[in-house]
Formats: C-alpha cells, structure tokens, sequence
C-alpha cells in the first residue's frame, strides 16, 4: 500500500497528534495561580523577568529574589545608593504601574519583556480591575498580592510560589513571622493604661498625622503605642494644628522629615511639649526605604524592632546594630559598613547629645 | 448724609473685628479660660509673668495669637489687592490671582516641598515665585506694544498662570505618593494651622509696604475706573500707577500666599460685600474692604480650626461660606448700592 | 493760552491717519472740527491732548512741547470731554465731577472741601444739581454728557477738547450743550469741538477745520468758508447754504439739497 495519505486524512492525523499532546504541552507552559482578590492567572511555567509595579512591590521582590526584579519604579536618590548593591542600584527606572499614579510608559513595560507584572499593597476592586485592564491590554499576567502588615509572610509564600523561588519564600516567611510574633508577644505585655502615647508627625512642619488604622500607622500599631490622634476617629492621613498637639501632650513624637526634626527644637510652639523638654523626639531612619511608615512594604519589619527598643526598652533589651545588619544583608543583599549603621542609628538623636 | 455714614461704618467694622478676635482667642482645641486669658494678656501688656500654666500661656501668646493676626494680615491684603485690581482693570470679576501671582507661589512652594527643603525655604520660593510670575508677564505685556495695555496684561497673566499651573501639576505628578504629594496637596488647599510668630513677623513688612501704597494712590487708582484715556486727561500717570498698583499687590499678595497657602474666593468677592455697602470710590472702600477681608478671613480659620475634628482647608471654606452668602447678599440687597 | 498743532502727523503703531495738520487753539474762541465718521477726528483729539504720540510734527502748548510735558501739567491746561459711555461701577455724578479735580491735587492727596465745593459749582453751572447724588450709571444719555462736560469745568482748565458732545443726544440736550459751549466761550475759556454736523458749525463755531481723507484744513469762520462746493466734497451729497433771520439777526443754515419727504410733498401741486 502506498503511504500517500489524501488531505484530509493527513489533517486528521496531524490534529489528533496535536490533541493527545496538547495537555502536556499546555500544563508545561502555564499554570493558574489565584492572586490575593481571588484573580486565577495564568502563568508561564517559569518566570525570570519581572515587573514590580509600585515601590511596596519593588522591595519585596528585592529582598525575595532580587534577580527576577527587572527595574524600579523610580531611581535611587544619592542618599539611598551605598546602601544597595551597585548592580541592583543600576537596574532600570520603569515607572508606576498602580492605582495610585502611573508615570509608566505601558509600551516601555512591554518592551521590557515580563513575565508577569504584580503589585503589592491594599487591594480593593478598583485596583483589581486595574489589574484587568493592564492585562488585557498587554497580554501580560498582572497579580495583586495583600500588603497587609500582619500578613507579610503569606505574602512572601504567594510571591515565592509565583517567581518560583521556594526556598527563599520559606526563610523570609519564618523570619517575618518571628518578627511579627516575637514583637507582638512582648509588647502583649504592656497593659492598656501603660502605653506611652506617641504622636507621629509627617510633612515638613510636622502637622500631618495618620488616624487609626491609617496604613502610616500600621507600623506603630504594632509595637504597643498609644496613637493621640486615634480620639479623631479611623482614616487616612489629616492635618492638625500645633494647639493640638498641645492638647493632646504626647509622650513620644516620631517622625519621617528631617526638616520637622532639626526645626522642632529651636520652635516656641513645640517648647511647651515634655516630649519635646525630654528630648523624646525621634526621626525614622530612612536608607535606603523609610524603617517605619513609606513605601509601606517589608522594610518597616526593621522599623518594629526600632520602635520597640525607643518605647519599651525594657522589653527589647537586644541590641539592634546587629539586627539591623542582619536584616539589611537579607532584604537589601548588603551588610552595612560599620559607618553607615552610625549614620543609621545616632541620627534619631537630637542635636548635641 | 453720605459722608457720615462712612465713619460710622468703619468704627462697627473695627469694632466687629475686634469682637471677633476676642472670640478667636476663645475658641480652639485646647481648654483655656477666659480668666488664663485675661491674666496673660495683662501680664504681656505690663511685661509680668502671669500665673498661668506655660502651656496655657504658649497656647495664647504663640499658637492662636499668631494664628489670628495671621488671619488678620492675610483676609485684609487679599481682599485689599482684590478691590485695588477691580479697580485697576475696571471689572468687578477680577481676583489678585489674575496676574499669576498663585500660580507663581505654588510653584514655589510646591518646588521646595518636592526637594524636601526648610518651611522657611518653602515659604521663601513661595514668596519668590509670587513675584517672578507677575513679573513676567508684566513685562511680556510692556513688550507688545499697540494694544489695549490692560488686555495684554490680563492675557499674559492668564497665559503666565497656564504655564505654571502646569508646572505645578507636573511636580504633583512626579511627586512621591507617599510622602510629598499629601503635603503638596495641603498647601494648596491652604492652611494657617503652622502659622507661627515668625510668619506673622516675616509677612508683615511686605503686606505692610503694599498697604500703605494702595492708601496712598487711593484717589489716583479710584480714577483709573474711568479708563486710561480720562484718567489720563485728568491728570493721572496710568502707566505709572498702574505699575505702582500691581507691585503693591503683588508683594502684599505673595507675602500672605507664602504662609498660608493658597486662598481663593476673599480677593473676588469682599470687595463686592464692601462696594456694596460703601460705593465704587476707591477711598471708601479701600479700608472697608481691608477690614472686611480680615473679618471673615478670621472668621473663615477659627471655624477651619474648631468646626471638625480635624484642621479644614481654608480654601474650601471660603468657596463654601462666601459663595452662598454672596448670592444671598445679592438676592436681598437693591442692585445698586445705594 | 494757544494749542497749536504744527505739521501734525497723527496716527497708530505708526499708521499715519493724517498729516501736515496745522490746527491753532486760543482762549476765548470756539473751533468746530467737522468730518465724516471714520475721518479721525477722535486719533486727532486724543494726539493733542498728548494721550497718543505725535508721528510726524508737534503739538505745542503756549509754546511748550506737549509731549514733554507731564500728565498733570497738561491735564491743568486742557480738559477733555469724551462722548458720554457706560462704566460699570456706580459712582455717583458728584464723584465722577469730583475726579476733574484730580489734576490740582498733589500724588498722594484726597480731594478736599474746597475741592467739593468747586465740582458742586460746576455740576451747578450744566444745570445737573438736582441729580447730584444719583447713579452716573443710570442717568440718561444726555445728562451723563453734561455730567462729564462738568467734570471738565471742575477741572478749570483754559481750554476744552470736547469729542462729538452732543452724538447721541435728543435735539434739546444738544442745543443747550451747544450753548454751553458758547457761554464758556464767552467766558473766556478756548474749545475745541468736533461734530458732524455742519449747522452745528453754523451755530457756534468762531472758526471751523475740515477733516477729511488725512488732512486737516482751517477754513476759517464759517460764514466765510462753510460752503456747498466744500460739503458736497465732505459728505457726498448735495447742500444748500441759507441764511434765515432768527430774532431779527441773520443766522447761517444748511439744508440738504436731495430728494426727501418734504420736496416730494412740495413737489407735487
């Protein structure tokens, strides 16, 4: 018999062998992963390249499997680059893909050929359609992951999973968790009444503040502080006044600006505040990320350890240079010389101490 | 009958200012009695030391002292370069933003918030940048020459105020989301809540000089109403006082922009409460107008800083308060002011 | 007290819109300016009460250059009346008679009771005292001219540039500004007029300038030099110059010549 197979017959074949082979080459190429609002994703089965699309996201995947991250969404500033390897520092700038104000070029992005695209942080469902939408758009698997404090390590797990870096989600998502349990532990044993209260004051004259529940005030929720402006009720950030904070007599006052740090001394206004005649007025480290309050990624579990130290000395006895080192060489992939973690470390002092 | 009744409304102005501030100092967030009051009052006005708690007494003497002659300078000079422009430009629809001199500010300020600069850094280009836009765009107008000199000024100030809204718009968009823009969107909203002393004591000579130029030229910018051509054949330079008119108005305006923030609504419409009450002429309305705009500048911050939980933004409340009394004063009040 | 206008070239951003002007201005005398609309007289006007640069020429006062002169100089010599228009803030007629004042008064000063006196005598003297307190902005066309013409007589000037006075006016307001302008005249004090009408010419001028196509000719009284042949070059049209006897004194008319209602009435017997 000759083997010369009329064309439909030939077509016949070749779709059956396509559909026997077709599951394996499908289950080799994608899998569905569900994102954080319950989104089932397809993804390839290997994921190398990348983008993180807002600042939160960037540094968690930095500090997971820094060689996935593509870019950042904005460039280092000169303060934050010794703290970061150089071949991380250098990695392209590529915008904000976010609900909160994109500055990406959507066809840069493609042209940096990613994977998949994810951000990290509140999820809601005008992001989630966010998220539909940039993905219809691009062809490109885009995922939200719950940036929720109390649920870093989960997040580690499911960004783990995703990039395929398993072994790494497990050793961030035990460390985070002891962090968050250990913190939560101690400071469990502070009783209401006892709670230093602290206000913590943002923006350039220091007025700005976050009512409870504020995601700037996630970090000092967490380490058995007394927010002042929690009397205002639950929301976002506010304006106050000085007579205020007056009013209110904080114990401790935290804060982010530098400015608002040098200035408060020599103000008349602030004079009157014990906080202030006691010199508890502390400013956040910031380099490279803020250590308690933006972006409001992983790099505020340093920031625990922080405050616990400044607010309940007697329940954070270790020494924080070390655990600062330790923490820096596994979310930024650089020990601090000697000299940078002074610099870190002493600039919440207030001049002349 | 006219003429008499001009002292006479400027004396129920003063003394409606002056309960108001009374009233100032009353109201706050933090508890002070009317008795810590009197006693630090009189202890600063003989030069004792009260018998007050300090905070009581910095509550009074730096917070809402300040605040209030804060709010003073900057209702008096916004509704002052306000009623001075309307003048200048012959047309009641005419603000003190009209040359750019906001937009210049914002720009300022909202440069120095997004370098992460000094409050007084922020307030200085603020300042500046008041002062640079109604520069230029008066000199792009003295450039072109053959037209109307007051189109061409109201024109190159529109185009000026475009140009450096977009500027400010575009820092907003480059700005951190987490950090600078919020305290970007607050100064523009506008706020006394940080006035302190030393603003007061920064912006005073600038809003001061701006003042008692507008009172001095009080006839000469009253004729200007007339048009450039009558003025002139009545014996006013207009080249000159106009330009004498708007340097006045843009210092006294950029001073008090620098420290609060920007405010909308008092340089348009107190002085059609004041020329409703006292008439077009210039030398009337002038102080009726400044004490007006201090009024309900005054007015206008204690609410921002009593009525909510938290500070409200002075910008949204003069829109919200002025704007509805202004229809109501319209509806009841004859069409004319007489 | 003279203005003179010597070779004047007067126009915009350097358009001339005419030249070689040679206009004189004395006390005591009327000079009616007469042209049709769009000739220039107004650019005319306001070049010699220096509100716009001379092009080409001078123009001099008692001697002196205008143009070098300040604004409250000239402002003392020469008073302008505008044709009457609508502001839009409510200033009263006092107030807006008051700001005449404003070329004796110092930089910085208010106008005092002397000067309220003085504008009270001159809101008098145009017949307006009993609207003295009301709303320039609601008057009637007629008495907003006289307000402004007594804004001019506050002002106290020698002389008077008065542009188009009486356009716009209903015959009654315009005759007794034309009287106005006669009695001043009579007073001592120099104007200068300009209207459309060639027997308002008649009726007051001392002497008349034509102004048409760019240039600017004194003819003279205008008994002497107000004739047909010059009106039909003015106007394009056909004219007829009489003199008719007012009061037993001969007076000057100008009717138009062409066909209208009352010679086609005559016409048909």
């Amino acid at each position: 018999m000759t083997h010369t197979f009329r064309p439909q017959r030939r077509r016949i074949v070749f779709g059956g062998a396509l559909a026997a082979l077709a599951p394996s080459l499908v289950q080799a190429q994608a899998r569905t992963v569900t994102d954080s609002v319950g989104r089932r994703v397809q993804l390839p089965a290997r994921v190398e390249r990348v983008y993180a699309a807002g600042p939160p996201a960037s540094i968690l995947l930095f500090a997971l499997a820094p060689e996935r991250l593509l870019g950042w969404t904005s460039p280092f500033r000169p303060a934050e680059r010794p703290f970061v390897p150089s071949r991380y520092a250098d990695l392209p700038t590529l915008g904000r893909l976010t609900g909160r104000g994109n500055t990406a070029n959507v066809e840069v992005v493609i042209g940096a050929k990613p994977d998949l695209i994810f951000d990290y942080g509140t999820v809601s469902p005008t992001l989630a359609s966010l998220a539909d939408r940039v993905q219809e758009q691009t062809g490109i698997p885009y995922l939200l992951i719950d940036g929720a404090f109390d649920r870093i390590p989960e997040a580690f797990r499911l960004l783990g999973d995703i990039v395929s870096a398993g072994e790494q989600a497990l050793a961030w998502s035990s460390y985070s968790a002891r962090t968050l349990d250990e913190v939560r532990a101690r400071v469990a044993r502070v009783p209401e009444g006892r709670r230093p209260r602290v206000y913590y004051g943002r923006g350039p004259n220091g007025l700005q503040t976050g009512l409870s529940g504020s995601i700037n005030m996630e970090t000092l929720e967490r380490v058995g502080a007394a927010n002042v402006a929690a009397e205002l009720g639950r929301g976002g950030l506010v304006q106050v006044s000085i007579e205020q904070v007056l009013n209110w007599s904080p114990d401790v006052i935290v804060t982010t600006d530098p400015n608002f740090f040098a200035s408060v001394w020599r103000d008349p206004s602030w004079q009157p505040l014990p906080a202030v005649r006691e010199r508890r007025v502390h400013l956040a480290p910031g380099l490279p990320f803020g250590w308690i309050d933006f972006p409001p990624s992983i790099n505020r579990l340093i920031g625990l350890h922080w405050l616990g130290r400044l607010l309940h000395p007697a329940l954070f006895p270790e020494p924080l240079r070390p655990i600062a080192r330790d923490f820096y060489a596994r979310a930024y992939h650089q020990a601090p010389s000697d000299a940078q973690l002074d610099a870190l470390l002493t600039q919440e002092k207030p001049p002349g101490s | 009958m006219r003429a008499a009744k001009i002292p006479v409304a400027l004396a129920l102005a003063v003394f409606g200012l002056g309960c108001l501030v009374v009233l100032a100092f009353a109201l706050g967030r933090f508890p002070v009695s009317p008795g810590d009051f009197a006693r630090v009052m009189w202890a600063w006005m003989s030069g004792g030391t009260p018998e007050v708690p300090a905070t009581v007494q910095t509550v009074i003497l730096n917070v809402r002292g300040p605040r209030i002659l804060a709010a003073i300078v900057v209702g008096a000079a916004l509704a002052g370069a306000g009623a001075a422009y309307q003048s200048l430009f012959r047309n009641p629809l005419v603000s003190p933003d009209i040359l750019g001199v906001s937009s210049g500010a914002a720009l300022g300020a909202v440069l120095g918030i997004f370098f992460s600069l000094d409050v007084v850094f922020i307030q200085g280009l603020a300042f500046i940048g008041g002062l640079t836009a109604v520069a230029t765009a008066y000199f792009i107008a003295s450039r072109m020459r053959g037209h109307d000199p007051i189109l061409v000024l109201v024109l190159a100030g529109v185009v000026i105020g475009a140009l450096l809204g977009a500027g400010v718009a575009l820092i907003k968009y480059l700005a951190d989301p987490y950090n600078q823009l919020p305290a970007i969107t607050y100064w523009l909203l506008g706020s006394l809540a940080a006035a302190t002393r030393a603003d007061f004591l920064s912006v005073l000579p600038a809003a001061a000089i701006g003042i008692a130029v507008l009172w001095l030229l009080r006839w000469r910018i009253s004729v200007l109403a007339l048009g450039d051509d009558e003025a002139a054949s009545v014996g006013v330079e207009t080249g000159r006082i106009r330009v004498a008119v708007i340097a006045a108005a843009t210092l006294m305006t950029a001073a008090v922009v620098s420290i609060s923030g920007i405010v909308g609504w008092v340089g348009l419409l107190i002085p059609h409460f004041a020329r409703l009450m006292v008439g077009p002429d210039f030398t009337r309305l002038f102080p009726v107008t400044a004490l007006l705009g201090a009024a309900f500048m005054l007015g206008v911050d204690t609410i921002a800083r009593t009525a909510g939980r938290i500070e409200l933004p002075l910008g949204v409340l003069t829109a919200v308060i002025g704007t509805p009394l202004f229809l109501w004063l319209l509806a009841t009040a004859r069409r004319s002011w007489q | 007290m003279k203005l003179e206008a010597r070779n004047l070239g007067y126009g915009y951003r350097g358009q001339l819109v005419g030249r070689g002007a040679n206009l004189s201005l004395s006390a005591g005398e009327v000079v009616c300016i007469l042209g049709p609309n769009g000739g220039g007289k107004t650019t005319l006007f306001r070049t010699l009460l220096g509100l716009i640069p001379p092009i080409e020429g001078q123009v001099l006062i008692e001697g002196t250059d205008l143009h070098a002169s300040s604004r409250a100089a000239i402002a003392r010599l020469v008073g302008y009346v505008p044709q009457a228009h609508l502001g839009y803030f409510p200033f009263t007629v006092q107030d807006v008679v008051l700001m005449g004042r404003t070329a004796h008064l110092s930089p910085f000063a208010v106008p005092s009771r002397r000067d309220r006196d003085l504008a009270a005598a001159a809101i008098e003297r145009v017949g307006l005292a009993h609207l003295a307190d009301a709303v320039y902005t609601r008057i009637s066309g007629g008495e907003r001219q006289l307000a402004l013409i007594a804004r001019a007589l506050a002002q106290a000037t020698p002389l008077l540039v008065m542009d188009e006075p009486t356009a716009s006016l209903d015959f009654g307001n315009q005759v007794l500004v034309l009287e106005t302008v006669a009695k001043l005249a009579g007073e001592g004090i120099g104007v200068l007029v300009s209207t459309h009408d060639p027997d308002q010419a008649f009726q007051c001028a001392d002497r008349v300038a034509l102004v048409h196509r760019g240039s600017v000719t004194d003819i003279g009284p205008p008994e002497e030099g107000l004739d047909a042949t010059r009106l039909r070059e003015l106007y394009g049209i056909e004219v007829q110059i009489s003199t008719v006897e007012v009061e037993g004194r001969p007076r000057r008319v100008c009717v138009p010549a062409g066909v209208t209602r009352q010679s086609a009435i005559f016409g048909r017997e």
